[in-house]
């Protein structure tokens, strides 16, 4: 078993089974949508450095992706799911010379192309495509059983592949670029196609979390689908965990998003006030995030 | 109508050119991207809006009580965290999400002390009258607006190139190292000049019920947004180049506003982008660095 | 002027920033296992050349041959599959990753093996920090670590920007020697270099160059009596 493999498979089986013995199906389901998220984030912040604040342009593509084929085309949602990932994917390959930018630029960039999205999406001229503003209902095939093992599936994915990167040549070479891109040509690595598959594949995976989640809620708004607070949530779980681990981004949404489903959803004010100061704190005295703390005491984290 | 869209152009954009003013001297003079510029910004409008609601103070009065708080504000937040990032290994990035944690902080406790109800000025504070510009009749809150953020302009323009600080300001724009080699107190420079760009940042906002809508908690991180658009398109680090990006700005906006409303929305945010790639160094001015 | 055919050569090579002419028609050839210096005061050109040859940055006018190939319009990577490979003044080792990860990295494309990585970390006497942090290195160890991550890329042309700099005796010493070591295996070096002791170890063939151009092609020895050569240097 490749480093981490073990913990994936944990924690896959953990969102497997807890539906039996716990209740709160809702919040199993959002937190396994955000630990994919979280992931995804990881892929292309923790592994190559872009942090990128608009990814939630790609989970509401995939959102709507999925939904126009179920709507339009007629597809059964699971494979809708993967023509979700597709537009997902489709938009990020029209926005990889973003990648041309580097660090703020690129996070304000990706905010702006997550924007410019949404505009077009919720269009009012473009209601006989999209349905606008109106937002999307896939009531006739809602099925909350079949779409919470989809996110399950997609969870899995979302692991493997950065137990992937942890493990291959690919994951180091991101992390080369990272640190130094001009080093990284000269160690022979094409800086531009690497960056450009990691774009592309955390792409899919918040396109395949799009699709899995409209299928699951089934009635949704643009307005929630390209929310910048799933963007916010993603980036400040992953870098409370530790990025460029598999296990930090996995800690830091169980426990931010725990936290926020037991003061946020009353209060959402005081689990930002909360979120910004751990932000702050975290900036401050631990960049690399809670799994640095075990790193100092010589653990070795997958 | 085309007449009344240039010239309503003319005074947003000089109304953005002050939104935006403050990030662009922050970044100008620290390097660093303020993300939490539009949420000072509505710090700004509230305290406008409270000193309005509860004395019966018109915005033009509230600004020298802008200025005194938020200078105070952005030389304490300097010397707070920005000496400590500094020292970081990645301090661009670092103190980039750090700004981004201040941006939550600001946005939760404004909606502690305020709620999340939208508010808004009555424009009849400026009189019932509407202003006549060459023909065009405007409402007077926008021409009072457009003089406001031409007479900040012009008191950056002093500070910049007529005072002693503002030479030390343009020596540490230049080069951070060098400044400081010269016996220039780069973190008091520094200190005063995020104090400043806060403070126009503020000012922009007690104008801001009259041309940005109603003002809420949430309004911050679309300011900024435009406001990273405007000095992207006039010149990332070049205070006064953010004249010019206010004003290709504002007119592009009502061009839009007139020609395809509902397609206005869209623009800061491509034009952004555009911008960015195509042509990085702005209209004028720098390059951005590139990856 | 080259013992045998050059493995690289450099014709009129220009390179402006701005209105500022960093590179104004370099020519020099280099043939395998040679060493050549490249000096001359600071702004002359030197580090634009390497930049220019390693593909840092693009070349306005002019043209770089490997084997007799342009690889002008080549990027990075692709330069260093082809066997060009370079130091950097300030290290740049990967920072975050340890000195073996560092040269796994480079060792993929190069498919060289853990017993070449092995060799390598003894040669540039890395060994004993191999699980170490790159940026818990000194300045000395960073340099060799980023020579070794060139030579694990296995090049034909190494470029040498400033190695000696910040160096002590003995290291100067000890470098000189890697150095020669590594030109004995083949590699041709374009070493640029201010300390001329330190390059008078390396090799007697130089170009001087001044304001983006050669103005000497010969012999250190020769190089010390030139006339032009000294002005440049005392004169600025």
């Amino acid at each position: 078993m490749p480093r981490g493999g073990w913990y994936s498979v944990g924690v896959v089986l953990l969102f497997a089974l807890l539906p039996f013995v716990y209740g709160n199906h809702a919040l199993l389901f959002n937190m396994m949508m955000y630990l994919v998220l979280a992931q995804g984030i990881n892929v292309l912040f923790g592994f190559t450095g872009y942090l990128p604040f608009g990814y939630v342009g790609f989970f509401g593509a995939g959102a709507y992706g999925a939904s126009l084929a179920i709507l339009l085309v007629h597809l059964p949602p699971v494979p809708a799911l993967f023509v979700g990932a597709a537009v997902s994917v489709l938009v990020a390959l029209l926005l990889a010379p973003l990648l041309r930018l580097s660090g703020a630029y690129f996070a304000i960039a990706s905010l702006a192309a997550s924007e410019v999205v949404y505009y077009i999406v919720s269009n009012p001229h473009l209601v006989s495509l999209t349905q606008g503003p109106y937002g999307i209902s896939l009531a006739q095939v809602y099925n909350s059983g079949a779409s919470y093992a989809t996110m399950v599936v997609v969870l899995a994915m979302a692991l493997a592949a950065v137990v992937y990167l942890r493990n291959s040549h690919m994951g180091l070479a991101l992390q080369a670029i990272r640190e130094e891109p001009i080093s990284a040509g000269f160690a022979g690595i094409n800086v531009v196609r690497e960056r450009t598959r990691a774009w592309l594949l955390s792409a899919a995976l918040a396109g395949l979390a799009g699709g899995a989640y409209a299928w699951h809620v089934s009635v949704f708004y643009p307005k929630s689908v390209f929310d910048l607070n799933i963007s916010v949530f993603a980036i400040v779980f992953t870098l409370f965990g530790g990025v460029a681990t598999l296990v930090g981004p996995i800690v830091g949404t169980l426990l931010l998003y725990g936290l926020y489903n037991w003061i946020g959803i009353s209060q959402p004010e005081y689990f930002q006030l909360v979120f910004g100061i751990v932000i702050v704190l975290l900036v401050l005295f631990l960049p690399n995030g809670l799994v640095s703390l075990l790193r100092r005491a010589k653990i070795h984290v997958p | 109508m085309i007449a009344y869209t240039l010239l309503a152009g003319l005074l947003f954009g000089l109304y953005f050119s002050l939104v935006a003013l403050g990030l662009n001297l922050v970044f100008g003079v620290m390097r660093l991207i303020n993300l939490a510029h539009g949420d000072f910004l509505m710090l700004g409008a509230f305290l406008a809006y409270g000193l309005y609601s509860s004395a019966g103070v018109n915005p033009v009065y509230a600004i020298p009580a802008e200025i005194v708080a938020f200078v105070l504000a952005g030389v304490a937040l300097y010397y707070a965290v920005v000496p400590r990032l500094l020292s970081s290994r990645d301090p661009e990035m670092l103190s980039f999400i750090l700004l981004f944690g201040l941006s939550q902080i600001i946005e939760a406790l404004a909606v502690i002390a305020f709620g999340n109800d939208q508010r808004a000025i009555p424009a009849t504070v400026f009189g019932i009258h509407p202003v006549s510009l060459f023909g065009q009749t405007f409402p007077a809150a926008w021409a009072v607006s457009a003089v406001v953020s031409a007479a900040a302009i012009l008191a950056v323009y002093f500070y910049l190139y007529r005072s002693r600080l503002g030479h030390a300001t343009r020596a540490v724009m230049a080069s951070r190292d060098e400044a400081a080699s010269t016996g220039i107190n780069v973190h008091r420079v520094s200190a005063i000049a995020l104090g400043a760009g806060l403070a126009l940042a503020a000012i922009a906002g007690a104008f801001s019920p009259f041309m940005l809508g109603s003002i809420g908690p949430d309004m911050g991180i679309r300011i900024t947004t435009v406001s990273f658009a405007v000095i992207v398109i006039g010149s990332l680090g070049n205070p006064l180049g953010t004249v010019l990006g206010g004003l290709v700005y504002g007119l592009g906006l009502m061009l839009m506003e007139t020609y395809f409303p509902s397609w206005a929305n869209l623009l800061p945010y491509v034009l952004l982008i555009l911008i960015l790639l195509i042509r990085p160094s702005g209209l004028l001015g720098k390059r951005v660095r590139l990856a | 002027m080259s013992p045998s055919a050059p493995l690289l050569s450099v014709e009129r090579l220009s390179k402006r920033f701005g209105a500022f002419q960093a590179l104004d028609g370099l020519t020099l050839e280099l043939a395998p296992g040679e060493v050549l210096g490249l000096v001359g005061p600071n702004g002359s050109g030197k580090t634009t050349a390497i930049n220019v040859i390693s593909g840092v940055y693009s070349a306005d006018a002019g043209s770089i041959l490997l084997d007799g190939r342009s690889i002008g319009g080549l990027p990075i990577h692709r330069r260093a599959h082809l066997g060009i490979n370079r130091t950097f003044q300030v290290p740049k080792p990967f920072r975050g990753l340890t000195v073996g990860e560092n040269l796994e990295v480079a060792a993929v494309y190069s498919r060289a093996d853990r017993a070449e990585i092995g060799k390598c970390l003894e040669f540039l006497e890395l060994a004993p920090l191999v699980g170490r942090e790159a940026a818990s290195l000194n300045s000395a160890q960073q340099k060799r670590l980023d020579l070794a991550r060139a030579l694990i890329a296995r090049p034909r042309l190494l470029l040498v920007d400033e190695l000696g700099a910040g160096l002590n005796p003995v290291e100067l010493q000890r470098m000189a020697q890697t150095l020669t070591t590594i030109a004995r295996s083949g590699v041709a070096l374009l070493v640029v270099e201010h300390l001329l002791g330190f390059l008078r170890e390396l090799t007697t063939r130089v170009v001087v160059m001044d304001a983006g151009r050669e103005i000497f092609e010969g012999s250190l020895e020769v190089a010390a009596r030139d006339r032009q050569v000294i002005d440049v240097f005392l004169g600025g």
